[in-house]
């Protein structure tokens, strides 16, 4: 380089070097997260610049803390976070897929070959997979009744890859149920219908699923009652506190009786509020009846000790969102206004009590009629168990979520995979004339890492298993692989079911990125190291 | 532009500076058990009723000087990442049962220091967890079978049975004074035990330390110990109604910003009387109520006090909105906002409130023997303040122990008789066990061998012998055979009456296994570079100097 086009830091990487740097990189990646994979996969634990602890076997959660500064890996973490934000599950799959193909491509670059050509090769590859996946997947009728063990084949898949066995089959039941108990004809699932709560307190086994809704926060009044039987539920928007005028207003007065008269009718409006409600409650309660207002906005001392009076439950200071699954679980109407109140607005909760933990107040609202709505309530002993269950409940709702609208699952344990390789080689590779093949082939192979990680991170015999499952695969058989002892078994017996979006956008993700970077013959990156960021 | 073709190879270089990256069972695993075992060698020794003392000075430069492995680890600030997921476990365990933090620790430590030696021996971490977990299951279910009969049921008002009960516990923080601490604590609770003794509120329980005197002078105040004066100039009050206003006591102010318009000097006049006025109807309408005493959650005006005096009526300032309504429970009154005049049913009863001096610091004591009260204060004497802390953790034990046997009032044989019954029993069904969860199995029983080993050691026994004596007894079927450390010998724990709840014991078994099984689940750790490096590293260097000192 005789002559300096680029500015004097800069740092510039070209042709092979380019290449190998992002093919390490990719590797890289891959080595971290390879361990991840499969139910028998180990955690990794994150340690935070304030010294909090996380564990996580997430490898979408792993991406994200994990603060990756190659611009090459950088790239691939972003694959595997649309894979999370798409289909909510995979993110690992993709990144040691994407890695795999990397190494695959190496070594035929190694031998001379040319990046466009693999690349080409991929193209085809990935198309054929794709199209052999339509043919592979296993429909599943999803009409109003849902085949709950099917879903719960996936909901077990997806969530035993996150969470040892135990509390994953556990875990199984609470997510399909609570799925289903959301789901409604015609419309579109909402997961954000599901609350998921959290509470420090027994074990992660004792993690279960509300049929109502569980808020984070308790009345604030001493003399409101902590538990209360066959609540009318009064879910409403209205602030009950005195607000100040936008404007700079003040009072004037001149004598002690006319202070005292401002004091009332300062008040005047919010207790007029305040009155309406407690004349509905009246209208609506019989001897055995209790009723409870649950407010988004605030409640003042003076108006939360008016309803305590009437013996009237209230919260103050709701989420929003919970407004909304408030009225799907308990029904009634969020009212807006306490001037139109009518018994009809009004919902119905079997049992409405308060439970304390330390600082920490619940409120439960069970036993509601119709519920459409309600709370996962995560339970552990601290915060990284707690941590650890929320990401496996979000993935397994999103898992269960897919099947039901996808109509379809796709055979796991790696009998994809297998299949599908076999079909490249055998049917695929054929049609193709020239170079390209190679690129099929280096594709076909690299499907092969999931079956082979999953058996390394069992302790098993790579080479072994990928040779039996090949061989009974040759034989017309569609196995997967039994990480217990090794051998193969049918996934459809063992119930081992991904979900097709899953795979499908892995196929496609996957086989884009990698042509990319293949692509790439130069990086530059000015005025920085790009190993050392500058401190 | 010269190293770049030697990129480097691997996660370390894909990480933002300063981020560690530890994989591997010898990086990551070893060390972490390792980081543990450290852990539970300092927890260790406190363990049990012999156990040492800890000086631990935490980074407010405060001393405590406890056993209660609970303080101890909070105040250490523990930072290694592995030995916090202990830590962790311990706090479950001290905010659920709220006894036995120090058997978590320690028999978690244990169960890595076991593992450690499988890890050596060649067997892969999952399988040593595969083998724990099916251990703990099996754990639990020996643990119900050695529940003493009887004791499912319980009467939680019985003094003598909840001593039986609790003895172990605060014997374990406080030995030799058990027997008083028990006899304050029982008395206490179930003074304010509610009908439905699972509704036992451990807030309910209220300790008041007092510097001077001995252990000898406390005792039980049915009732409230404030540490505050009273406002006015009546000090004593005796079968008094109490109003309590939650918002001061004082002339009521509008929200909006007021102003007083005066035109003349006649008018500023006419305004300092009209106040006046209106606060002496205020006072008025309160004292002929019936109420002899105020309390006040907030500011008490001038002229308010000048008038409540007036009308002899003794007034009261508690600032702490908690501590406002346990007065309310004690008095069974129903705080009013503001001050106006209370109907009849809001009205408090106490039998009497007076202000007192003990030992130099004036309290305030409000008593009310009649039912529908529901607090009572342990009043606390001891000579130095860390004393009256540990006490005061003693007795917190002894509350918390006493929550949790009036929820589950099953109680295990104490004195390292369950675990070694459990080492015994979990031994046999490891030799059933075929396959590698055989070894690990057994490992986990040998670890219960650590409770009498360093039950023995603390107190200067021979734990060899002592343990040797203990599986022979209980080989022959004496499941009820555990140390007497006064003797120095075994003994039936029926005689010695030495009873652990068996609560206390499940959770602690479970909380110590999760944590262990966590641990050695790990093989990878990320760590991010520590926020606020500089400041951190020169608080380390002057903490070494500390030491040095």
């Amino acid at each position: 380089m005789s002559v300096r086009v680029l500015n004097p830091n800069a740092e510039v990487l070209n042709k092979s070097a380019a290449l190998h740097m992002t093919i390490n990189a990719a590797k890289g990646l891959q080595d971290v997260l390879k361990s991840n994979l499969g139910p028998k996969g180990t955690i990794k634990m994150l340690v935070g610049g304030s010294g909090d602890i996380k564990l996580t076997k997430d490898g979408n959660t792993l991406l994200k803390e994990m603060q990756i500064q190659n611009p090459t890996a950088i790239m691939i973490a972003r694959t595997a976070v649309a894979q999370d934000d798409i289909s909510g599950d995979g993110t690992t799959s993709t990144v040691i897929f994407i890695g795999e193909l990397m190494k695959q491509s190496e070594r035929c670059i190694d031998e001379g070959m040319h990046p466009r050509v693999l690349v080409d090769g991929f193209e085809i590859a990935k198309r054929a997979t794709l199209q052999f996946l339509e043919n592979f997947k296993t429909p599943v009728v999803m009409g109003d009744e849902a085949d709950k063990e099917i879903l719960k084949m996936v909901a077990r898949t997806t969530l035993r890859t996150k969470l040892y066995e135990g509390l994953a089959d556990q875990l199984t039941d609470i997510v399909v149920n609570s799925v289903l108990c959301i789901r409604k004809p015609e419309e579109a699932i909402d997961l954000f219908m599901v609350e998921i709560m959290h509470m420090r307190h027994n074990f992660d086994v004792d993690t279960r699923l509300v049929e109502g809704l569980v808020l984070d926060h308790g009345s604030r009044h001493p003399d409101m009652k902590r538990r209360a039987e066959n609540c009318h539920i009064l879910t409403c928007n209205v602030s009950l506190e005195y607000e100040k005028s936008e404007i700079n207003a003040g009072f004037f007065y001149s004598n002690a009786e006319q202070r005292e008269a401002m004091v009332t009718a300062e008040r005047r409006s919010v207790d007029e509020r305040v009155k309406k409600i407690i004349e509905l409650k009246k209208k609506v309660c019989g001897d055995n009846d209790n009723f409870v207002i649950i407010n988004q906005k605030g409640i003042d001392p003076p108006s939360l000790d008016l309803l305590a009076r009437e013996g009237i439950v209230a919260l103050r200071r709701a989420k929003r969102r919970n407004m909304e699954r408030l009225v799907l679980a308990c029904g009634g109407e969020a009212v807006n206004s306490v001037d139109d109140l009518t018994p009809e607005s009004l919902g119905w909760a079997g049992l409405v009590y308060e439970h304390v933990l330390g600082e920490e107040k619940y409120t439960f609202v069970e036993q509601v009629r119709n519920p459409n709505s309600c709370t996962i309530l995560i339970k552990g002993p601290n915060d990284h168990t707690i941590a650890q269950i929320k990401d496996a409940v979000r993935d397994g709702l999103r898992s269960v979520k897919n099947t039901i609208e996808d109509e379809c699952v796709v055979l796991g344990a790696g009998a994809f995979e297998v299949a599908a390789r076999q079909h490249l080689i055998n049917e695929v590779k054929k049609t193709v004339q020239g170079r390209a093949q190679l690129g099929v082939e280096a594709f076909a192979n690299a499907l092969l890492v999931v079956p082979k990680t999953l058996a390394e991170n069992a302790g098993l015999d790579t080479q072994d298993v990928i040779i039996s499952l090949t061989s009974e695969h040759d034989k017309g058989n569609v196995v997967g692989l039994n990480l217990q002892d090794g051998e193969p078994i049918d996934p459809q017996l063992a119930g081992i079911f991904d979900n097709y979006s899953v795979k499908r956008q892995l196929i496609n993700a996957g086989p884009v990125i990698a042509s990319q970077l293949l692509l790439v013959d130069e990086v530059i990156r000015a005025g920085r190291n790009m190993r050392k960021p500058t401190a | 532009m010269v190293g770049m073709s030697m990129q480097p190879y691997g996660i370390q270089s894909m990480l933002k500076e300063g981020y560690r990256h530890l994989s591997g069972l010898d990086e990551a695993v070893i060390k972490n058990i390792e980081a543990c075992k450290e852990l539970s060698t300092i927890t260790r020794t406190s363990l049990g009723p012999n156990g040492m003392n800890k000086m631990v000075i935490n980074h407010l430069d405060k001393l405590f000087v406890t056993s209660d492995a609970g303080t101890i680890v909070n105040e250490l600030e523990i930072q290694h990442p592995a030995a916090k997921l202990l830590v962790l476990a311990a706090k479950a365990q001290q905010e659920e049962i709220g006894d036995g933090a120090n058997l978590v620790i320690s028999f978690a430590g244990e169960l890595l220091q076991n593992a450690e030696e499988l890890i050596r021996m060649g067997l892969h971490p999952s399988e040593i967890i595969s083998g724990y977990t099916k251990a703990i299951n099996k754990t639990v279910e020996i643990l119900e079978q050695l529940v003493e009969s009887g004791s499912q049921t319980m009467d939680v008002r019985n003094k003598d049975e909840v001593i039986s009960r609790m003895r172990a516990a605060v014997a374990s923080k406080q030995f030799g004074q058990e027997e008083i601490i028990c006899s304050l604590v029982a008395d206490a609770c179930i003074q304010v035990c509610p009908k439905n003794p699972t509704n036992f509120n451990v807030d309910n329980v209220r300790v008041a330390k007092l510097l001077g005197g001995g252990l000898h002078n406390s005792c039980i105040v049915r009732g409230m110990v404030m540490k505050s004066d009273a406002v006015g100039s009546i000090k004593r009050m005796e079968k008094a109604k109490v109003a309590v206003f939650a918002g001061g006591v004082d002339t009521n102010a509008t929200e909006t910003k007021g102003t007083v318009l005066i035109h003349s000097a006649e008018q500023l006049e006419n305004y300092a009387k009209t106040e006046e006025a209106k606060v002496e109807e205020l006072i008025k309408a309160v004292a002929e109520s019936g109420a002899k005493v105020i309390v006040s959650g907030g500011s008490i005006g001038e002229m308010a006090l000048h008038f409540c005096e007036r009308y002899k009526i003794m007034v009261l300032k508690i600032s702490s909105k908690f501590e406002l309504r346990r007065f309310c429970r004690t008095a069974g009154a129903v705080a009013h906002l503001k001050l106006s005049r209370p109907s009849p049913d809001d009205l408090g009863y106490v039998d009497s409130i007076s202000v007192e001096e003990i030992g130099g610091v004036t309290v305030t004591i409000a008593r009310n023997e009649e039912g529908g009260n529901s607090i009572s204060t342990v009043v606390l004497r001891g000579s130095t303040d860390s004393i009256l802390d540990d006490l005061e953790r003693a007795v917190d034990d002894g509350v918390n122990t006493y929550k949790a046997m009036c929820r589950d009032s099953r109680i295990v044989p104490g004195a390292a008789a369950t675990e070694i019954e459990l080492a015994q029993r979990l031994k046999e069904y490891a030799n059933a066990e075929i396959g590698l969860d055989k070894y690990a199995i057994s490992k986990y029983a040998e670890s219960f061998e650590f409770v009498p080993k360093t039950l023995a050691d603390n107190s200067g026994l021979n734990a060899m012998e002592i343990i040797a004596a203990l599986y022979t007894g209980h080989g022959s079927g004496n499941a009820k055979l555990g140390i007497d450390l006064e003797e120095g010998a075994c003994k039936d724990v029926s005689e010695t009456k030495v009873w652990d709840l068996f609560a206390t014991k499940l959770f602690a078994l479970k909380y110590a296994s999760d944590a262990a099984c966590t641990v050695l689940r790990v093989d990878q750790i990320i760590m991010a570079k520590p926020a606020g490096g500089p400041r951190r590293d020169a608080a380390a260097a002057a903490g070494a100097g500390a030491e040095e000192d």
